[in-house]
């Protein structure tokens, strides 16, 4: 077989496969910044030995497939990653505008609201008969009563948006799903025949990735390269070919909750159980942060209504009127002055008997001290303190949420940097390439037009 | 381990947007000299700084009550004291007329004298501040003291005090009922009024031996009343005193507040410019790196 044919096909060989090599290093350049790409290489062979009399020897090159780059523990753990920093973003993001929206530093938060309330109070003992003074008193308890019934509803509407957030979070997650599953049955189709389906992967690992980042998901790969997911509480998203839509729809208070459908369509309410992902986030938000803080403006709310509707129904206003509440309502949902005080200020209960009307200021008094009584969080702070603390509860929450969302972001860049490590192009590397397969290929073109020669003078000489 | 185009360029943009985000947040803090902007970026320190301009404000309101205090305080001395002058002037009258040898005419135009102290009496026992009755207990909107055809002077006014709330929920409470002042048998005090009237009454008698025994039972009576104003004016000393303490603690308690809120609050404007500046310094170099390290690569060799 030491034949020149035998030359010319090696030479053959050795054109076409460094040619594919430089398809490959080519397809790796073009992909250099595609996200999720994984560089690829050419596994190289030399052809089959072939017994000749100069013993076994083989002629030329093959190439044996395309392998990628990946280290699929790191597949899995970017996926964990992403949940968690999705989750922390989300919450961030979500927080960030709460605590712009419960700013006190304009001086128009409910602290300042309950310094004024009181301080009217202040000028009633000075003046209870006082016109001005009534006046005031009547137009600070009004302020306080809308700042709270606002800051409450400012939250409802956070909320709210949170559950369009959901509905559309919601959305993608399915449009992904539904992506994996037609990846799914791509990969298992190319795969029928042996090869891997490289980009397919690649684009299934991307798909992957934005999905964690949306929701908490498991995945676990079958043989025949299919992957299925699941979400909390271990229910199927994908299972081959197979999607389950998620719904989403009101609950009980209006605000958006998630459904898992069975195979039997009965839908199960999962709200519970997402923790991780943006959904996560947006629910640890809405159902978690956003209801503590409105418990906490209804706690303010709850103790205006008993305590200063006590210490007020126990006075005397003007006219002799007694047993008037100051507010009215049920919460810090629909907190308002008593309208009967708003029409008149005269009805403010100062006096603590009906003879001390007008000088009398000992209610007055009695209310200007709840300001200093430790009524609420469990007797543990004054109406001011709660406001307080709200404010900086809010504050470390967001704080908490930045740190998180920096340090997941964090894990989650070093995590990618090592897969970009394992996988990413390289420029570099892929010039070098190019250079080795160009003067591989040259050296090859050499090699046919020698042998082509060589042919030449085998012909001339028997001419 | 590999290292690629797009691993260093990953690197420098989170750097970047690290320094730029470091840099706003400096920027923030010159342009508005505050530390804390907002609640997150010092929690604990925001919930001082909100309780802090709470007291402020409480402070505030004390400090106005204790100058209106003061001012009713004054204005009470003021009164009783001009009260006391007359007084001291009806008795001096009552002294000289009850001798022996005053002529009927003499008693007469003495009479008219103490007529006009008795009605200045009665008009400063009504006296009002700000609109409002001070001696009428807590009906502070109508004139405490009436007087009838007779001479006969009545209280329509109530028990009560004028409160100036203090901090901790303290109060001075200065006494207005008009009873205490210029009445008050009861608690074997004088009244005034009665006794004017009296001693109009034996100035107006025509028989002298018994006009003279009326003047002279008022002058006993007379003192005992100018002591009983006196004792309310002493009252007032220890209400005032406590009031300018209050005010100078009030005064010492708010600058210490003020401090405070300002050292969480405000920021150290020069340090935080020199922190601006090395972040200056920090993302141009990364930016002079960036452009020096990101830009080639073996291809810009490659001809």
């Amino acid at each position: 077989m030491t034949h020149l044919f035998g030359v010319l096909s090696t030479g053959t060989s050795a054109l076409l496969t460094q040619q594919r090599a430089i398809n490959v290093t080519g397809n790796n350049i073009a992909n250099v910044n595609t996200p999720g790409y994984s560089r690829q290489r050419i596994v190289l062979e030399t052809a089959t030995p072939v017994g000749t009399a100069a013993g076994l020897m083989s002629f030329g090159v093959v190439s044996r497939g395309i392998e990628r780059f990946y280290d699929r523990f790191l597949g899995v753990q970017i996926q964990a990653e992403a949940s968690r920093s999705g989750r922390w973003e989300a919450e961030q993001a979500a927080l960030e505008r709460t605590e712009a929206q419960l700013d006190e530093n304009g001086g128009w938060g409910i602290a300042a609201a309950l310094s004024g309330f009181f301080g009217s109070w202040q000028d009633l003992v000075l003046r209870p008969g006082g016109e001005v003074e009534r006046t005031v008193a009547v137009a600070a308890a009004e302020r306080l009563a809308e700042t709270v019934r606002s800051r409450y509803a400012e939250l409802e509407r956070m909320r709210r948006d949170l559950d369009r957030d959901l509905e559309s979070a919601v959305e993608q997650v399915n449009r992904l799903a539904l992506q994996v599953s037609e990846l799914n049955g791509r990969i298992a189709r190319a795969e029928l025949g042996g090869d891997t389906a490289n980009d397919y992967r690649d684009r299934r690992e991307q798909v992957l990735k934005e999905l964690a980042g949306l929701i908490d998901i498991q995945t676990s790969e079958a043989a025949d390269g299919q992957v299925s997911v699941s979400t909390s509480g271990g229910r199927p998203l994908v299972e081959s070919g197979n999607t389950w839509t998620l719904r989403v729809a009101p609950g009980d208070d209006g605000h958006a909750r998630i459904f898992w459908p069975d195979l039997d369509g009965a839908l199960a309410d999962i709200t519970a159980s997402v923790g991780g992902g943006r959904l996560g986030g947006l629910l640890a938000v809405r159902d978690g942060r956003l209801v503590a803080y409105q418990e906490r403006i209804d706690e303010i709310a709850r103790g205006l209504l008993t305590e200063a509707n006590a210490v007020h129904a126990a006075g005397f206003g003007l006219e002799g009127t007694t047993g008037t509440d100051l507010f009215a309502g049920s919460g810090a949902a629909d907190l308002r002055l008593n309208p009967e005080v708003a029409e008149n200020p005269g009805r403010l209960a100062a006096s603590a008997t009906a003879a001390g009307v007008p000088g009398n200021a000992d209610n007055a008094l009695r209310m200007l001290s709840l300001r200093e009584t430790p009524i609420l969080r469990g007797g543990t702070a004054t109406f001011e303190e709660a406001a307080q603390g709200l404010v900086s509860l809010v504050g470390f929450d967001v704080q908490q949420a930045r740190a998180q969302a920096e340090h997941t972001s964090d894990m989650l860049g070093f995590l990618e940097n090592h897969r970009e490590s394992v996988s990413g192009v390289s420029l570099d590397e892929e010039m070098v390439n190019l250079i080795r397969y160009q003067a591989a290929y040259q050296a090859a073109a050499k090699l046919v037009s020698l042998a082509d020669e060589m042919l030449d003078s085998l012909m001339t000489m028997v001419r | 381990m590999r290292i690629t185009q797009n691993m260093m360029a990953r690197m420098f943009t989170g750097v970047l947007r690290r320094q730029t985000l470091a840099m706003i947040g400096q920027q923030e803090r010159i342009a508005t000299q505050k530390r804390i902007n907002r609640p997150s970026d010092d929690p604990a320190g925001a919930g001082r700084v909100l309780s802090g301009r709470g007291v402020l404000a409480g402070i505030e309101k004390y400090a106005s009550g204790i100058q209106q205090g003061k001012s009713r305080l004054e204005f009470n001395e003021e009164t009783l004291k001009l009260i006391g002058d007359l007084v001291r002037q009806a008795r001096r009258t009552a002294e000289e007329k009850s001798a022996g040898g005053v002529s009927a005419a003499e008693r007469a135009l003495a009479a008219t004298t103490v007529r006009e102290i008795a009605d200045q009496v009665l008009q400063l026992a009504n006296a009002r501040f700000n609109g409002e009755y001070v001696f009428g207990g807590d009906r502070r909107d109508v004139a405490p003291f009436v007087r009838d055809d007779e001479g006969n002077v009545t209280y329509r006014g109530e028990s009560g005090a004028f409160f100036i709330p203090l901090p901790g929920g303290a109060r001075v409470a200065v006494d207005a009922d008009g009873r205490n002042y210029f009445q008050n048998e009861a608690a074997g005090g004088v009244n005034l009024f009665d006794e004017l009237r009296d001693l109009i009454g034996g100035l107006e008698n025509p028989d002298l031996e018994e006009g003279t025994a009326q003047i002279q039972a008022t002058l006993d009576p007379l003192e005992r009343a100018e002591v009983q104003l006196r004792n309310k004016r002493a009252e007032a000393a220890p209400q005032a005193y406590r009031l300018q303490t209050t005010e100078e603690h009030l005064t010492r308690w708010r600058a210490a507040v003020e401090a405070a809120i300002g050292r969480d609050e405000d920021a150290d404007v020069a340090q935080a410019i020199v922190e601006l500046k090395n972040l200056e310094v920090a993302y141009e170099s990364t930016l002079a790196a960036a452009s020096r390290i990101l830009q080639p690569s073996l291809v810009d060799f490659l001809r």
